[in-house]
């Protein structure tokens, strides 16, 4: 198994206990779904290495886990920071109106006004507000992702459709021009 | 220590000259600036800055929300990409 064919859900916090019990932080909005979880891949010197889960304890605020042949803090201790992977085909499915931000990766961007722009080349997730990066004539345009620009995301189509505020794209392909403000 | 309340929240000026006229005629384009520093008044609200974080220039869409802070905040000027791997040595 590839990094390519996984999703990050996570990373290990620090050992829990001396039996070799783990604290994991689960990136994910509800950790509640994890629970049924039989095994996950921890990345090791860049490999992914799977473990198979004994015991697992889901709290408001945290995850312990007991992974089959740790049984000492030593061992834990081994896997402090590691990042955890589970296969994509694993993602639980979403609702018809959301999406996850790997899967717009592709996807066509089509503006109300100007027609197709190009495809997705990535997604910044920042605290604040996400941004959406595409291709547009051979350069990279940053779009806000806010319900007010991104109009509809069409999982079927691989399109998104866009109403760009006047001025973004040429923000990115017009010269550098000083009009500071 | 934090600013004198007396002065009130520091917005560049040109920042706001921009966003009168622009709600006056009811236009909104994007606004092109490098006030990192400028404070987010409520009269920025919906309007799209293309903020420069020092690089390029990170589109900010203003929600209510961000009303408060400063627009730097929202163009991040560094970009993390990872700790390397430690590697054993060998001998």
């Amino acid at each position: 198994m590839t990094k390519d064919e996984c999703y990050e859900v996570g990373k290990v916090v620090k050992p829990h206990g001396l039996k070799g019990e783990i604290q994991l932080l689960l990136d994910v909005d509800y950790p509640e779904d994890y629970e049924d979880m039989e095994s996950v891949f921890v990345e090791i010197k860049g490999e992914l290495v799977p473990y198979f889960v004994e015991q697992i304890k889901i709290t408001t605020n945290m995850v312990i886990v007991k992974f089959e042949g740790i049984g000492n803090v030593e061992a834990a201790l081994k896997l402090k920071n590691a990042k955890l992977y589970l296969p994509e085909d694993q993602l639980p499915e979403t609702e018809e109106d959301s999406y996850y931000f790997h899967e717009l990766i592709g996807f066509e961007v089509k503006d109300h006004q100007q027609g197709i722009l190009g495809k997705v080349i990535n997604v910044f997730s920042f605290p604040a507000q996400s941004l959406l990066a595409i291709a547009y004539k051979g350069k990279e345009v940053l779009i806000p992702m806010a319900d007010q620009i991104m109009k509809k995301v069409d999982k079927e189509k691989k399109t998104i459709a866009v109403e760009l505020p006047e001025g973004l794209l040429e923000i990115y392909t017009e010269e550098e021009k000083d009009t500071a403000l | 220590m934090a600013r004198s309340i007396k002065k009130g929240p520091y917005i560049d000026f040109r920042l706001e000259n921009k966003i009168e006229a622009m709600n006056k005629s009811g236009k909104k384009s994007v606004i092109k600036t490098w006030a990192r520093r400028s404070t987010i008044s409520p009269d920025f609200v919906g309007h799209t800055f293309a903020v420069h974080n020092g690089n390029k220039f990170i589109p900010v869409y203003v929600t209510e929300n961000m009303v408060g802070h400063k627009l730097g905040e929202f163009a991040p000027t560094r970009t993390f990409k990872g700790h390397t791997a430690k590697k054993d040595k060998g001998k």
